[in-house]
């Protein structure tokens, strides 16, 4: 049952050990799609309508387009359907199409004004599981320029939310409501070659031959507390990846793992902004203590993090992604985690003027992250947007989540409604321009993967990475194959 | 020769001092590669066992694949793609219910630690094992697997100075020769552990090395004791008090500090009266102010050194402040200038901590900073806290927090356990003169 060379369990005299093979390089091409401007550049004083604007302008046009190639031909009782280009001139009766912004009215949807008039509640709601009102009460509108147009029909239940760009088909019923008879969204758009980008910086024409592509290993919710509790399936990760842990064949089987990429919340509590919980316990603990109170920081899991960090860097590259619960701005796009918290990690990436462009080492990326891996078109996100969005919907899966946030070529839909996001102004790179080969989104309850196809033949792999405190799971893609592979660790507690 | 080595390394770690070791940290301890520390652990194990039973307890760590039955139950109920069935644009954008999507288990390995007591058990939940070795090796069973967890710490801490990029000759972890590492002006200080309370086991070699280091200065006071003379028999017990809580002796310190400034401050009669000796304490303080700002065990060490140095010094100082006690003393009555306050204090509080001593609940004292005449500084304090759990119950828990403090706040632990080594003495003689506090007072009666 256990192969010869692995079983351990040998006594004198010791074998010599056999040599594992040495990691392949990572080909790895960073995206700077979601750095924000540095410093004085960056404002905060725009609205977010422009937001808003932005989106619908830069999409109406595939959205336009696709509703036609559907819908051009389609006849309801001898009336053929017409593009109608504002909301408001809908008329009566008369089978159109529209293209507009969905909104959803939801009353248990948080609300500026809500989180105003808070101050005069003596106790706040909890915060929200679900948005959706089981008594089905919400209301989803359709917005453009003009206007909105309250939007009624089967096929919306449980499927738009707000912020996504959409060409509705219906009619305007007695009541001024539209009623929907099928939608259309932009679907995915142009995916890139694979080495697209790598080759089109070659000024040779010869096609260099490349090294076959090893794995990816992919890990999320590493939680660190700063407690013992967690320090052991940690260690057990550790060991494995840096083939030290089990015997000859899984080490050259780790081997294999070219780059790993740490997808978010690797940290527990360290978000600038305080949950709920967090905070109350804070406000209990009240001193009168004047200025910085240096008692309260925790040096702990920052320096555990790092520690981790530099265990495995000297034997696989890093690319790591803040998450909701990192101390990193809330707002989307998250910008990178400062090396100030990897005192000892960051040796291995490059000095901090060209810290972005660390090939072979510690990148510290934005949360969403685009690049490219092995020539693969690679975007991550810390989970953030995706569990936002689950709010929207009743008994959809993640994985389907982000399907359709491909579809909609919208990586954050729900920024800025319920999901911070910084007041993009000229361009919103939160747009998906290109489709990725990869798309991952970190700190899910389980794992889950699909690959979908767009019209144009695109393919892409969705992974949700499942949180390693919570699973012990990590999840490895080959990317050569573009196959996918859990890697669990455990523990088994004395008694069980 | 790390051949060789491995069974005295083995036997002194794991039968003398009780303290787990890994696969990890003996390669790192030998300088050898994982693998063949592996094998050691076995070897050791098997030897040591066959000679006594029971002696050495194993945990062993699997990797493989679990029974399917195992995922379905455990771990994840899983999607897998069913692409082929979708066609592309599809007019209704409806997700599809879960239950629809194809169930298409995706291959995972599965990487377990378990002890001996659980191995066999476990082996049976596995379909198909890819390799097994030993893990570590542990004086006993142990109850909680975390207590392993600081081999690595250990070797975070006390192999960090080791060319990272060059290990995997030496341990036989994957080398990748893409990786570069900067030299960064300044070494950061290699990444301190804060000991905590599960960290005991692993640290119980230096605690070992405390108590020695605390030994030697036992040794020392009780030298200084002796030439001297007298009062040999208090400094008996002061001096273990010291060594049963190194946050005892930092106060000590500290407070010790204190008192000699004062005494400094009264440079009175030069001739001292060898009755009154018995206060370690000034000789500490000179060791104070080798402190760092964060108490590292290592700073024990050194202050062993520091004695010598300074005893001269601190025999000066001491010898004053007797003479100064011995003169109040003697004159029952009041001096007209009158003691500081904390002298008093001190005299009172010997036997008030003898009777409420509570050296635990006060915490240690992270550094004081005297600044103009003002103490501020960090320390650490056991605080009740109250939470509401989950039930709806009102918990109280003690929990050891760090809080800053300064001149104006009551400083509750400084002055009494501070005290307590120069009181020890001092406060019987206090006593016998009716200076005492109503504790000495009972006490006689």
């Amino acid at each position: 049952m256990i192969p010869k060379d692995g079983s351990m369990l040998i006594g004198e005299p010791f074998k010599d050990p056999t040599s594992v093979p040495s990691r392949n390089a990572s080909s790895y091409k960073p995206l700077h799609t979601f750095a924000l401007p540095k410093g004085a550049e960056k404002h905060y004083q725009q609205q977010y309508a422009d937001m808003y604007f932005l989106r619908l302008a830069l999409l109406k046009k595939a959205v336009i387009q696709k509703a036609h190639e559907a819908w051009d031909d389609f006849e309801l009782g001898g009336e053929k359907a017409t593009y109608v280009e504002r909301v408001l001139d809908v008329r009566q009766g008369e089978l159109c199409w529209v293209v507009g912004t969905v909104y959803m009215e939801m009353n248990l949807k948080p609300n500026v004004l809500d989180d105003i008039s808070k101050e005069h509640w003596i106790v706040a709601p909890p915060p929200r599981e679900t948005y959706v009102n089981s008594s089905g009460a919400d209301d989803m509108m359709l917005e453009d320029e003009s206007g909105r147009l309250r939007v009624i029909g089967e096929t919306l239940n449980s499927t738009y939310v707000t912020g996504c760009i959409l060409a509705a088909l219906g009619t305007e019923q007695a009541d001024g409501s539209f009623q929907v008879i099928a939608t259309q969204f932009a679907d995915l758009p142009r995916q890139p070659q694979r080495w697209e980008r790598e080759d089109s910086d070659r000024t040779t024409v010869t096609k260099t031959k490349r090294e076959k592509s090893g794995k990816v290993a992919i890990v999320s919710g590493l939680g660190i507390t700063g407690t013992e509790d967690d320090d052991l399936t940690l260690d057990l990760l550790l060991e494995y990846l840096t083939g030290e842990a089990t015997g000859p064949t899984d080490q050259s089987n780790a081997a294999q793992i070219t780059r790993l990429i740490v997808a978010g919340d690797s940290l527990s509590h360290a978000s600038p902004i305080l949950s709920r919980e967090d905070f109350a316990t804070k406000k209990n603990q009240k001193k009168h203590v004047y200025g910085y109170d240096a008692s309260a920081y925790n040096a702990t899991p920052a320096e555990k993090l790092d520690s981790f960090l530099t265990q495995v860097l000297p034997t696989m590259p890093i690319t790591i992604l803040p998450g909701a619960s990192d101390p990193a701005n809330v707002a989307l796009p998250q910008q990178p985690l400062h090396p100030a918290l990897f005192p000892h990690s960051r040796s291995f990436a490059n000095p901090p003027a060209l810290s972005n462009e660390t090939l072979h080492g510690l990148d510290s990326v934005t949360n969403p992250w685009e690049g490219d891996i092995e020539g693969w078109r690679v975007l991550g996100t810390g989970g953030q947007t995706v569990e936002d969005l689950l709010k929207y919907v009743e008994d959809v899966h993640p994985i389907e989540v982000m399907e359709m946030m491909l579809r909609w070529r919208c990586i954050a839909p729900t920024a800025p409604d319920t999901l911070w996001c910084y007041p993009f102004q000229d361009d919103d790179p939160l747009l998906l321009r290109e489709c990725p080969h990869i798309y991952l989104a970190g700190n899910m309850k389980k794992f889950g993967r699909r690959v979908i196809e767009g019209p144009a033949g695109q393919k892409v792999l969705l992974v949700a990475v499942p949180k390693f405190r919570e699973t012990g799971q990590i999840v490895l893609v080959d990317l050569e194959s573009m196959e996918v592979e859990l890697v669990e660790c455990g523990v088994v507690q004395p008694g069980v | 020769m790390a051949e060789e080595n491995y069974k005295e390394y083995l036997a002194a770690r794991v039968l003398t001092d009780n303290r787990p070791v890994t696969y990890r940290l003996l390669s790192r301890a030998l300088k050898v590669n994982v693998n063949t520390a592996k094998q050691m652990l076995y070897e050791f194990h098997t030897k040591q066992n066959a000679k006594k039973p029971n002696t050495i307890h194993a945990t062993y760590l699997l990797i493989g694949k679990m029974r399917t039955s195992e995922h379905i139950n455990g771990v994840n109920g899983r999607d897998g793609d069913d692409t082929v069935m979708r066609s592309s644009p599809f007019i209704s954008s409806m997700p599809e219910p879960e239950g629809e999507l194809a169930e298409e288990p995706v291959p995972t390995t599965s990487i377990v630690l378990v002890r001996e007591e659980e191995l066999e058990k476990t082996k049976s939940e596995f379909e198909d094992i890819g390799s097994i070795h030993i893990y570590s090796l542990e004086p006993g069973p142990i109850e909680n697997l975390n207590v392993l967890s600081v081999c690595n710490q250990e070797i975070a801490m006390d192999f960090a100075s080791e060319d990272p990029l060059e290990q995997w000759r030496v341990y036989g972890s994957i080398h990748n020769p893409y990786i570069k590492r900067r030299t960064t002006k300044y070494n950061p200080v290699p990444p301190k552990v804060p000991a905590k309370p599960t960290v005991k086991p692993t640290h119980a070699a230096a605690a070992v090395k405390k108590e020695d280091a605390s030994g030697l200065k036992r040794k020392g006071s009780v030298s200084e004791d002796n030439t001297s003379g007298q009062s040999t028999p208090q400094s008996g017990p002061v001096s273990l008090k010291k060594s049963d809580s190194k946050s005892n002796l930092k106060k000590d310190k500290s407070v010790g500090d204190l008192f000699k400034s004062f005494a400094k401050a009264k440079p009175k009669a030069k001739e001292a009266e060898k009755s009154k000796e018995s206060t370690p304490a000034p000789v500490e303080d000179e060791q104070m102010q080798g402190m760092s700002e964060d108490e590292g065990d290592e700073n024990d060490a050194p202050e062993v050194k520091f004695d010598e140095e300074k005893a001269a010094a601190a025999k000066k100082a001491r010898e004053e402040r007797e003479e100064k006690l011995r003169q109040m003393m003697e004159d029952d009555v009041d001096m007209p200038d009158a003691e500081p306050e904390e002298e008093k204090d001190s005299q009172d509080a010997p036997l008030d901590t003898a009777v409420s001593s509570k050296p635990a609940e006060s915490g240690s004292q992270g550094s004081v900073t005297i600044q103009g005449g003002r103490r501020r500084g960090r320390r650490r304090v056991m605080k009740k806290k109250k939470v509401k759990d989950e039930d709806g119950y009102l918990v109280t828990k003690e929990e050891a927090v760090w809080e800053s403090f300064s001149e104006e706040d009551p400083e509750p632990k400084k002055a009494k356990p501070v005290a307590k080594p120069a009181s020890t003495a001092k406060g019987k003689k206090a006593g016998g003169k009716g200076q005492g506090s109503i504790a000495s007072f009972f006490k006689k009666a």
